[in-house]
């Protein structure tokens, strides 16, 4: 006794409640942050990396109006789609702009052979395969995994593309489906709201022009797990 | 610096250094680990390193770019790419396979000029599709670190690597004279074939 015993102050009492209330929601929180910090939405959607070379699919696609296939010319028939070569560039740029400072990575690509190192943005794991191919000319739009890339000043990945976000479509394609003609065409399925002054998605236009290319090319999207884990 | 004639260690020994047991040597020993890291006994001083570590991991986390799953990977294209090549598509190559003078048809696969499968060529006649062992391990002799890359210029008791540019140049002189010999006293060594092509040319070539 004396002065070993322990006194504690009488706030303790409270802080043993606390204590107990904090231990058991902390296990809780935590695989909370984590389940929501580290998937797929967190950590991949929104990767704007910076290019070694400042192009702009703004100015190209959008205000040039160039088709992706233009440069991404594999898409069609191969399962990448490819980073298009230095020389495709070069096709207008060794008249237009070709002193602008911008193209001087490009030059030097051009000139010594050396290709420019893109930073990949859109980057599905090693265990998953991708066929662009398959995708592209059952009608499923650019647009659809990219995103409008032809307002995109820097690129940056606007879907997760997760395994669950693939299998959403793939279930159920509802209104995710078009003419194969026109893919390449971003703006489509929207109209104009005359009270808003904004383009508004046409979910009516989306679904029956779906339903119509689904029924006709008998779509049905695969759910073996062997068609992508291969 | 100590000789095996100076030894004053102990019988059995496990390094040249122990053996030689020099004061060197017994302060390597004493120090087990490097100089400065058994000086950190102090808590505060262990609590600070924490806390830096700790610190610099979450740092390292927050790349440039974001917070990201996968590890920052480039794409490399071409700068001029080949007519008619599409990266990531294979291509497919026949060709044959010499094993004990007998020739096997081939068809390699091949991603971005890299051979990665063998299968028999099925219009082929001696083999009609079918490979042994040795014809499917045979993707491997490409992949060998041994082969050569080089143009080897061997000359008595040396041998060196030459670039192109110094064979052609050499090649030019030296060929040039043969010429007009027809190819006397040329010799090429290779390898054992049964192929016509690579059979040597008597006097009607």
């Amino acid at each position: 006794m004396g002065r070993y015993h322990y006194v504690f102050p009488r706030w303790s009492n409270a802080l043993v409640a606390v204590l107990t209330l904090s231990a058991l929601v902390a296990p809780l929180y935590v695989v909370f942050v984590v389940a929501y910090g580290f998937s797929p939405e967190t950590t991949d959607r929104g990767y704007q990396p910076v290019q070694p070379v400042p192009f702009s699919h703004e100015i190209h696609a959008g205000q040039l109006g160039l088709d992706c296939r233009y440069c991404h010319n594999t898409v069609e028939f191969a399962a990448k789609a490819a980073i298009p070569p230095t020389q495709t560039c070069f096709n207008c740029h060794t008249q237009i702009h070709k002193d602008s400072p911008k193209l001087a990575p490009l030059w030097e690509s051009y000139e010594t052979g050396k290709p420019v190192k893109w930073i990949r943005v859109h980057d599905l794991p090693d265990y998953a395969y991708f066929n662009h191919s398959a995708h592209i000319t059952r009608g499923v739009s650019c647009v659809e995994c990219h995103g409008r890339i032809d307002k995109m000043e820097v690129v940056y990945q606007h879907e997760t593309l997760s395994m669950g976000w693939c299998l959403k479509c793939h279930r159920d394609p509802e209104s995710r489906i078009r003419d194969p003609k026109l893919v390449t065409k971003l703006s489509w399925g929207l109209m104009f709201d005359p009270a808003s002054q904004q383009w508004m998605i046409d979910e009516d236009l989306r679904r029956s022009e779906s339903d119509y290319w689904i029924d006709l090319n008998q779509l049905a999207p695969s759910e073996n797990c062997s068609t992508c884990h291969r | 610096m100590e000789t095996a004639r100076t030894l004053r260690g102990k019988a059995y020994w496990r390094s040249l250094d122990e053996l030689a047991d020099t004061p060197e040597f017994r302060e390597f020993l004493f120090r087990e680990f490097p100089a400065g890291a058994t000086e950190m006994v102090n808590s505060t001083e262990r609590r600070q390193f924490l806390r830096i570590m700790g610190a610099s991991l979450a740092l390292a986390g927050l790349e440039m770019g974001g917070c990201r799953r996968w590890p920052k990977e480039t794409i490399v294209p071409f700068a001029h790419r080949p007519e008619g090549r599409v990266p990531g598509m294979p291509t497919y190559y026949a060709t044959a396979m010499e094993q004990a003078g007998v020739a096997s048809g081939l068809l390699v696969t091949s991603f971005d000029g890299r051979p990665t499968k063998i299968e028999g060529n099925p219009q082929h006649p001696q083999n009609q599709g079918a490979t042994n062992a040795f014809a499917q391990a045979s993707v491997l002799e490409l992949y060998d670190p041994d082969r050569s890359r080089h143009v080897m210029h061997r000359t008595e008791g040396d041998r060196r690597r030459w670039d192109t540019d110094k064979f052609n140049a050499w090649a030019r002189k030296h060929f040039d004279g043969l010429v007009a010999d027809r190819g006397a006293g040329l010799a090429i060594l290779a390898e054992a074939s049964s192929s016509p092509s690579s059979r040597p040319c008597g006097r009607s070539c």
